[in-house]
């Protein structure tokens, strides 16, 4: 027993003075480049080296038997192989697979521009929203400056790619939300209900977008609002066009934030006088809140809710007789709620789960007559994904839409009344694969299945994107998929069982991209089919209403983005071509829709002075002109517009670390822009019947604010959101 | 037959050997510890800061209970970020930074060293992309600091680091610098002052307050 210790002491240190191996060989990829900084080791010991400029590595061990070499490098698998050290291995050569790196791989690009804060391959920045020059701190006002867009001044919504407004669906959290805009009276724009404060990311899609968004046949916009904020604050502003107060309270796992803004246009329009004759201007009160909680480490569940209620009274004269005129009052009532969450189960499986309810209300009283719509929807949602492996994932999901639209008319005068409405459900489900073959080449093949019970009928749309990325900024993408939309209210609320008007995608992208540079062109084919026609003589008879309208819309858009060239600079280009023409609704031939222009061009201009720590912006905006119906001329919209030019310009001026004063004017220059012309019914004394130019209520709009950030740190402010 | 005396000296040797094992194991980790920490703050060039992360990797996977060479690995990242070229090259290196700093403190959770570089990550994500990250970043890393300093409150680099981040927003905003250069002060008078508990803990930071002090004076 005494043996024993120096036995032990021995045998420790004796290790001390064993043979050293040497283990040595090359480590390169699957074409045999050589990999330099790999590191190859015997697993669970120190020993091991990294590889030199020609791929080759040697280290000494006081190992034995058989042991595990490991070869390991970022964006490759590791490489594992068991030698025996026992008989003196021989030079040893290793070819590491490369791994599937989402950061690195091609991604789906066509017809998409998507901004996060946190995505490495953004083309705007939540930020950008709101300094972009012209866009008034309005979403689709920012997204007006992308290709694919048309400028359409009366509407101040998303008209993408030959689809008129309503072909652009939004999503908050992959949830729809109907009426996302503002009630207005005819002729005049409309803003977002939704802050872009709000979200962390934006996704715009022109085209070709993911089974998993359905009902939208032209365009996607997809939002997600932003998770837990960090701090507590709170933050008051004063505008020139009303007030807001909004707070954020930060827990461990939750936080609330609520906001509320009264806007009331009047001071403004008693000051710059408008064309637009009004009994009461624009008066609006909107609140919203959001609660977040973090369930567990990747649960996150959040409850949105908005409410709105505006109204505003106007006097409309009449084109033939200017002493004729038509009191036209709208009170819009607005609720949306929004209940979504998303976990990962596991390291294969994720799911998200959503509902949303939208409830608008507008009350329409032109004179003694009254006209009330509202529209109600309830959808449901679930997907699933599943991450087979780094080369395959797959997303399935399914939903439920309920639609309920109502329509009255009553004028006590003429005693009359009527109403009009559908309600009923739309089930859908979704399934694609993402598929990718390295990290150069990934398919994403999916199909969306729906069933309308107004309809009775069941559609089955095929979806397919390619992305090949060649070299390392480039990369070539296309798409096709066949998209559908239950058609308007204002039709089906008259022939309930119309079918889904239908659009077919082709689209072609190349995208090159580097950190503060972006250049794209893409090139599309749209195919219109089942659009809905009827009589205009006949509009209250289901019977005139048929899904036998067609239309197509081919175009190029182009867009150039550059922050590196000029220093504090960032600017962008766009360019969109569009060739369109439908034959729908009341049309008596195929024509140029009056919402299309063949070509529009912006260019966004973004300064950050920092002596003045300020940031200032231009835009202009260029479309030609558009088409409108003359009925003193032959032909149907045959006749142009003259062409829209618009400069804008905004400031941003941090006073200091919380407070932000904001100015911005739209048309600087004061260009007089017509969108179109109404006619009158009567003819006057040359023949002709008289006309009236649609044009902006003002040649200008000046905006003032200033943006008041309260918090225990000072550094916050609104920056981040303006 | 074993009587007491001989169950004694057993259990004595094998108790001796236990402790000599240990001694040389954690004498082996010391030891390539202390040959790889100089490297990783002399390291100039990308190919310098990946072998010696290799080197550390190495130790941080046979070793499971060890928080220190995550630090290095980490750390080494974040330099590394500094030195690559645009944005997301940048970002990619600071997640790699990320995801070894989350192993160190899985380890050692309570460490302030470790939750100081958690602060020096989220600066380095600022510094990618200020215009944009600016307000948000610097609120998250003076979070993350106040954390880090309420488990140590004498850690010189935590305030460091902190003195740093109210230099550069006083700076861009046109106010004060005095605060800022005030916790610089501070944490100068902390370095000269502090004595690591052990070889391995980090050292770095002087010579930057050093400097950070030198561009107050200015």
């Amino acid at each position: 027993m005494k043996t024993l210790l120096p036995a032990l002491i021995f045998f420790i240190l004796s290790t001390d003075l064993m043979a050293q191996i040497n283990v040595q060989g090359f480590v390169t990829d699957q074409k045999g480049q050589a990999i330099i900084g790999a590191n190859v080791f015997l697993k669970g010991t120190y020993d091991g080296a990294s590889t030199d400029e020609n791929g080759y590595f040697s280290f000494l061990t006081e190992e034995n038997g058989e042991q595990v070499l490991v070869a390991a490098f970022i964006g490759y698998k590791q490489f594992e192989l068991l030698v025996d050290l026992d008989t003196k291995p021989d030079e040893i050569r290793i070819g590491l697979k490369e791994e599937i790196n989402k950061l690195d791989a091609v991604v789906i690009s066509a017809g998409s521009f998507s901004a996060g804060e946190e995505t490495k391959r953004e083309v705007l920045k939540p930020l950008d929203i709101v300094t972009t020059a012209g866009s008034s701190a309005d979403i689709a006002g920012a997204l007006n400056t992308l290709p694919g867009t048309q400028t359409v001044g009366e509407e101040g919504r998303l008209f993408v790619r030959g689809g008129s407004g309503n072909e652009t669906m939004t999503f908050i959290d992959g949830m729809q939300v109907l009426n996302p805009y503002n009630s207005t009276i005819p002729n005049t724009p409309s803003r977002g209900r939704f802050s872009p404060f709000m979200f962390k990311g934006t996704s715009f899609s022109t085209g070709g977008y993911s089974a998993e968004y359905g009902q939208a046949l032209s365009s996607a916009l997809i939002l997600n609002t932003k998770d837990i904020p960090t701090q507590d604050r709170t933050d008051f502003s004063i505008m020139s066009v009303g007030l807001d107060a909004a707070t954020t309270k930060v827990w461990d796992k939750s936080s609330f934030s609520g906001k509320v803004q009264y806007t009331n246009i009047a001071p403004y329009f008693n000051l710059v006088k408008q064309s637009l004759e009004l009994e009461k201007s624009p008066v609006a009160l909107d609140g919203n809140f959001a609660y977040r909680h973090q369930v567990n480490k990747d649960g996150m569940l959040k409850f949105y809710g908005n409410f709105n209620r505006s109204s505003l009274t106007s006097i409309l004269n009449d084109i033939d007789d200017g002493q004729i005129k038509t009191r036209y009052q709208l009170d819009n009532h607005y609720y949306y709620f929004n209940t979504s969450y998303r976990d990962i189960l596991n390291d294969k499986w994720s799911v998200k789960s959503g509902f949303a309810y939208t409830s608008g209300k507008d009350i329409i009283g032109i004179n003694e007559d009254e006209v009330v719509e509202s529209d109600n929807g309830i959808h449901l949602k679930t997907t699933l994904s599943y991450d087979a492996s780094s080369a395959l994932a797959i997303n399935f999901g399914g939903e439920v839409f309920h639609r309920k639209h109502r329509q009255s008319f009553s004028a006590p005068e003429q005693g009359q009344s009527f109403k009009l409405g559908f309600e009923g459900q739309l089930l859908a489900g979704f399934a694609e694969a993402d598929i990718y073959l390295s990290n150069k080449f990934v398919t994403r093949a999916g199909a969306r299945w729906e069933y309308s019970t107004l309809s009775e009928k069941m559609d089955i749309a095929p979806r397919l994107s390619l992305g090949y990325k060649a070299g390392q900024n480039g990369q070539f993408s296309l798409a096709y998929g066949q998209f559908q939309q239950t058609a308007q209210n204002d039709l089906v609320r008259v022939a309930n069982d119309l079918q889904p008007e239908k659009a077919d995608h082709y689209i072609a992208n190349y995208q090159w991209l580097t950190d503060k540079q972006t250049f794209r062109i893409e090139a599309y084919y749209k195919d219109y089919y089942d659009l809905v026609t009827f009589d205009a003589n006949n509009l209250n008879d289901p019977t005139f209403y048929f899904n036998n309208g067609n239309g197509h819309a081919k175009g190029i858009d182009l867009f150039w983005r550059d922050n590196k060239t000029f220093k504090n600079v960032d600017y962008w280009v766009s360019y969109s071509y569009l060739d369109t023409k439908r034959n729908y609704r009341d049309f008596p031939q195929g024509a140029v829709p009056t919402f299309a222009s063949s070509h529009n061009f912006s260019v966004v201009y973004k300064h950050f002075i920092t002596d003045i720590k300020s940031q200032i912006g231009w835009t202009y905006s260029f479309a030609s002109g558009r088409p409108y119906h003359n009925p003193n001329e032959p032909g149907f919209n045959a006749s142009r517009t003259r062409s829209y030019h618009d400069l804008s310009m905004n400031i941003s001026y941090l006073w200091k670390s919380n407070v932000i004063f904001h100015a911005f004017v739209t048309n600087v220059l004061g260009i007089d822009n017509v969108f179109g012309y109404e006619y009158g019914t009567q003819v006057n004394n040359t023949g002709q019947l008289n006309r009236r130019a649609i044009r902006p209520m003002a040649p200008r709009f000046i905006f003032l604010g200033v943006f008041i950030t309260l918090s225990k740190n000072k550094s916050l402010n609104s920056l981040p959101n303006l | 037959m074993l009587n007491d005396r001989n169950m004694k000296q057993i259990t004595l040797t094998l108790v001796l050997a236990a402790f000599t094992i240990t001694a040389l194991a954690n004498d082996k980790y010391q030891k390539a510890m202390l040959k790889n920490i100089p490297s990783v703050y002399a390291a100039k060039t990308l190919e310098d800061h990946q072998k010696v992360i290799n080197n550390l990797m190495r130790i941080a996977e046979a070793e499971a209970d060890k928080w220190e060479p995550y630090y290095y690995i980490s750390y080494s990242y974040i330099f590394m970020s500094f030195k690559e070229e645009g944005g997301g090259k940048k970002d990619q290196h600071l997640d790699l930074a990320q995801e070894a700093l989350d192993k160190g403190v899985a380890i050692a959770p309570k460490e302030s060293e470790l939750i100081t570089l958690q602060g020096f990550i989220h600066t380095a994500r600022l510094s990618v992309d200020p215009m944009t990250r600016g307000a948000e970043y610097s609120s998250v890393a003076m979070q993350t600091l106040n954390e880090s300093l309420k488990l140590n409150p004498e850690n010189p680099r935590t305030l460091l680091l902190m003195g740093q981040m109210m230099f550069g927003t006083a700076e861009f905003m046109g106010d004060s610098t005095a605060p800022a250069c005030e916790l610089i002060g501070k944490s100068l008078d902390k370095f000269k002052t502090f004595t690591p508990s052990n070889p391995l803990e980090p050292q770095w930071g002087e010579a930057q307050a050093e400097n950070a002090l030198e561009a107050c004076d200015k």
